[in-house]
């Protein structure tokens, strides 16, 4: 506690016309005299954020005035101080390892600006590259250490690249804090100073280090590659705005930082670490009230290990501009988001930039041609109601303008939704799922929207119900099918991120392989039903074609009849149909994969409660009605489908009319049923399994659930022969007096004799597909 | 939190409730015992933020031989609108038992305790969140019927997510899970 009994200091001396000083030392004093220590007084604006904002004055952690006994308040290390070739290696190799420490998320203020050579460059600001220089007196310039060139041209090729970094995140979807920090304490990271001044200040040191004779060579060239990195970098951001260009010259910079960076590594050795040349005092300088916090120092193997995965995103990046149909893109897109370790926020933020910027898709498509190439691999393949020959006519009675009308009511409803799936995929992994959930509410009020346009649509196109063998289907509803699938597929992803992100405690998963099995099961049906759709349109395209009318909406219909029909569709069509045809197999076929994975690992976690294995925990606060209710929350407002009631849900889960032995032999059944189709899938040419351009990440992914399925299968042998062991164990132990009467044994009375573990995620095959690991005991 | 010790208890506990008049007494260790375990520190009024607010949700496990503080739970119990439908939320800001005296069950009895007190004053649920690497309180809560609903990517200053959990006690308005699906 403070000593308040020393006489008070004068009062400051404020003189300025316009203010009247008032002296309300003796008021306040009086004031709170009326309080008792640790009293509050509280307004409702004073929040939890406020009060942890709040610092507390001589407190070290949180007041940036306090100085230990001795301790100076300023940095005072001589930026004009001698330096050996080997310490600006060592300098250049640390502030490499800030910076990356700065793409994994942590503040500049923690990382490069705690190094003095950065902040004598930075402050005060400078506005030419003449300035941007360690001591702006030009007569201690000239007396500069021999090679101090070569760290300044570094220091600006590096901040300017921040700088670019920091505005390529702030212009894309990104958390500030959480994913990164683009605070730059009003440091202004060298942007009134030109790129090519700067890419031109790098090659002039280049030169001047070649022609410097009294440095060794090994030395000389270990800073040049880091001077040549530093050029590559600015020239990978310069590049990635040309979203027109070939792809592949948009890698070269990529590829260049990728072998210089294995260079680097290897001369790393031969640079001497200067601690003292960085100093978290710097922070007092900076904008901010938080007092010094330790600087964040990565080893450098783990920053040439992130700097080779950074660069490595960054080759693979650019091919998201290889366009082929959007289902590739969306698949694309998901897999190279779902690597492990997820690509940093600044690759995360370029392919958002390269997805979609300025209302163009990919560089060079507009939301209506991606759009409409979705519907029609999805739902409206060679359909009249995607013709943009419907543009073209004026007169509003016409139904072709009709239907041109209203399919743009649909595009400006769906395309921000749309684009979105994307854009959430770009987050970090937990928002992902966070967000998804929330996404899903949009599409499900979306699905809605967009079955009033069908509704309207029907009778325009004078479409009739489809009547099949197993009765009438109803209308084609294909843009509300569109939205279905879409929204069926999202829900998927929140509870599979839920395995993902380990949110499931090991009694839940029974539950939630149940949940996801209903929900891929949903899909498949929903595939069932669209291909019947696409196939009535076949035909009618075909008819169409036969009867050589006019591709009119009115004239194409003939009542959901099939009539036999030859081919006479062109060659664009017939592919256009095909490719639609191969789309519905490929989504069935992977949702049918996921159906009996999952109903396999339900029965598999069922048969393990039931022995003992995965245990509830017993406490008088769980309810299991109320944890099922947080559990689906997210699912609980979903019109369709529907969240199964609680009893439903627990019956299917539990089925407790299923014995342990059947359970298992239905789920070894499913998990065998889920390999083969893993394995069919795994053959899937790239263009039927619609992963064209990210074919390799797709296939391995599979492959990994291909072994996931594997494992599932031993799992479940495993506790097949234990389970019947220690059945037979149980028989002839306790045979005496059972036997004759037949008393049951129950499950939980047996011990397997297995240990059970769980892996937790990246420790199994696929993080989707938690197997549980079984072991004999002895 | 660390594993437990094999420290033998004082003999029996003493649980009592915080109330303000404690304050000199007890906020001192009760600083000293939460901030142990932060790599930032709280400012004072962060404690007296939920301590004058809620000091009937804050309970305190004492040393029977000397009255000191082994153990503490502070909560708030607020309504929470920022989304629908609004709820009336327990949140458990903090809770630390002195490492000597870990493994007997005092911060399960601490949160039992400020469950108890939170439901009586009619909570509809109880949050909060935990660094994922603390193993010992996920499962302590987690075994109190607690569920993880979201994971917070690099919740806290050190760059570790954060589990957010839950243990709804009362079925949400308008919630009808039980519903046979039409």
């Amino acid at each position: 506690m403070q000593n308040f009994d020393v006489p008070a200091p004068p009062p400051p001396n404020v003189s300025h016309p316009g203010v009247v000083v008032t002296d309300i030392t003796d008021k306040f004093a009086s004031a709170v005299k009326t309080l008792s220590p640790g009293e509050l007084v509280k307004d409702d604006h004073f929040t939890l954020f406020e009060s942890v904002s709040a610092l507390e004055i001589m407190d070290p952690k949180m007041d940036s005035g306090v100085l230990s006994e001795g301790e100076s308040l300023d940095e005072e290390y001589d930026v004009s101080r001698l330096l050996l070739p080997e310490e600006i290696l060592g300098i250049i190799d640390q502030l490499l390892c800030l910076e990356m420490a700065w793409h994994l998320g942590y503040p500049l203020s923690q990382t490069l600006l705690t190094s003095v050579y950065v902040e004598s460059l930075m402050n005060p600001r400078p506005t030419s590259i003449d300035e941007a220089n360690f001591t702006r007196d030009p007569e201690i310039c000239e007396k500069q250490p021999v090679l101090l060139f070569v760290l300044r041209a570094y220091c600006l090729g590096m901040l300017k690249s921040c700088y670019l970094v920091n505005q390529l995140v702030k212009d894309e979807l990104y958390y500030e804090e959480e994913d990164f920090v683009t605070n730059t304490y009003d440091r202004t990271l060298l942007n009134d100073i030109p790129e090519a001044s700067i890419i031109g200040l790098l090659q002039k040191a280049r030169s001047d280090l070649r022609a410097a004779g009294n440095v060794s060579k090994d030395i000389s060239a270990a800073l040049d590659l880091r001077l040549e990195l530093r050029i590559a970098f600015m020239r990978a951001i310069d590049l990635s705005t040309l979203r027109q260009a070939n792809p592949d010259s948009l890698k070269m910079p990529w590829i260049q930082m990728r072998g210089l960076m294995e260079h680097i590594e290897k001369n790393h050795a031969l640079g001497k670490s200067v601690p003292e040349a960085f100093s978290t005092k710097l922070q007092r300088r900076l904008a901010s009230t938080m007092p010094p916090r330790p600087i964040v120092q990565l080893s450098f193997e783990e920053c040439y290990g992130h700097f080779r995965r950074l660069f490595q995103d960054g080759i693979e990046v650019t091919d998201v501009l290889k366009y082929s149909e959007p289902q590739s893109l969306l698949t694309f897109v998901s897999t190279f988001q779902a690597k492990k370790p997820q690509p940093l926020v600044f690759i995360r933020t370029l392919l958002q930039s390269l997805l979609f910027k300025e209302m163009v898709v990919l560089g060079s498509y507009s939301i209506r041609q991606i759009l409409d190439h979705d519907l029609s691999l999805t739902v409206l393949p060679c359909s009249p109601q995607i013709d943009p020959a419907n543009d073209n006519i004026e007169v509003p009675s016409d139904p072709r303008h009709q239907t041109a009308a209203q399919m743009e009511i649909f595009r400006q409803r769906v395309a921000e939704s749309y684009l979105d799936i994307f854009r959430i995929f770009c987050q970090n992994r937990c928002r992902v799922r966070r967000t998804l959930c929330h996404s899903i509410q949009e599409w499900d009020m979306l699905q809605a929207d967009v079955e009033e346009i069908d509704n309207l649509l029907q009778i325009n196109l004078d479409e009739k119900p489809l009547h099949t063998e197993r009765g009438e289907i109803g209308y084609a509803l294909p843009l509300s099918s569109w939205a279905y699938l879409y929204k069926l597929r999202q829900m998927e992803w929140i509870v599979q991120l839920g395995f993902e992100l380990e949110v499931y405690q090991p009694d839940e998963l029974a539950g939630m392989y149940w949940y996801l099995n209903y929900l891929a099961k949903t899909r498949a049906q929903h595939g069932d039903r669209i291909k019947m759709f696409n196939a009535r349109s076949l035909d009618m395209a075909r008819n169409r074609a036969n009867h050589r009318h006019p591709a009119t909406p009115n004239s194409s219909n003939n009542g959901g009849k099939k009539t036999a029909a030859t081919a006479t569709l062109s060659a664009a069509q017939e592919r256009e149909f095909a490719q639609s045809k191969s789309y519905i197999r490929a989504t069935m076929l992977d949702a049918a994969c996921t159906w009996e994975f999952a109903d396999g690992l339900c029965c598999l976690y069922t048969a393990l409660g039931r022995v003992g294995l995965v245990g509830p925990s017993s406490s008088s606060y769980r309810n299991d009605l109320l944890r099922y209710e947080i559990r689906t929350k997210p699912f609980a407002a979903i019109g369709l489908p529907q969240r199964p009631a609680f009893d439903a849900f627990a019956r299917a889960t539990d089925q407790p009319d299923t014995s342990v032995p059947e359970l298992l032999r239905y789920a070894a059944g499913a998990v065998a049923g889920a390999r083969k189709g893993y394995e069919a899938l795994a053959k899937t040419p790239d263009a039927q399994a619609f992963c064209v351009g990210a074919h390799e990440r797709w296939v391995g992914g599979v492959r990994d659930c291909l072994r996931a399925a594997i494992a599932a299968g031993v799992a479940v042998s495993t506790l097949q022969g234990a389970y019947e062991k220690a059945l037979d164990g149980a028989a002839v132990g306790g045979g005496g007096e059972g036997e004759g009467e037949g008393r049951k044994i129950e499950d939980s009375e047996l011990d397997v004799k297995l240990k059970m573990e769980i892996p937790p995620p990246g420790k199994g095959y696929h993080d989707w597909w938690v197997v549980p690991k079984l072991t004999p005991l002895p | 939190m660390e594993a437990a010790r094999a420290t033998q208890l004082p003999g029996e506990l003493r649980y009592i409730q915080y109330e303000h008049a404690l304050e000199e007494t007890y906020l001192p260790a009760i600083r000293a015992l939460i901030s142990k375990d932060l790599s930032e520190p709280y400012s004072i009024y962060v404690y007296r933020y939920f301590l004058y607010q809620w000091a009937h949700l804050c309970y305190m496990a004492l040393n029977p031989a000397d009255n000191s503080l082994i153990g503490v739970i502070i909560c708030k119990l607020e309504h929470h609108a920022s989304h629908s439908p609004p709820t009336y939320r327990g949140y458990i800001a903090m809770l630390a038992v002195s490492s000597a005296y870990r493994g007997h069950g005092i911060a399960t009895a601490l949160v039992k305790m400020a469950i108890d007190a939170m439901a009586e004053r009619n909570a509809d649920e109880i949050v909060l969140e935990t660094e994922e690497t603390n193993l010992p309180a996920m499962r302590l809560y987690e075994r109190l019927g607690f569920l993880r609903s979201k994971k917070l990517h690099r919740y806290y200053l050190n760059g570790n997510s954060a589990y957010r959990l839950v243990l709804l006690l009362k079925s949400s308005a308008g919630s009808d899970v039980n519903r046979q699906p039409t």
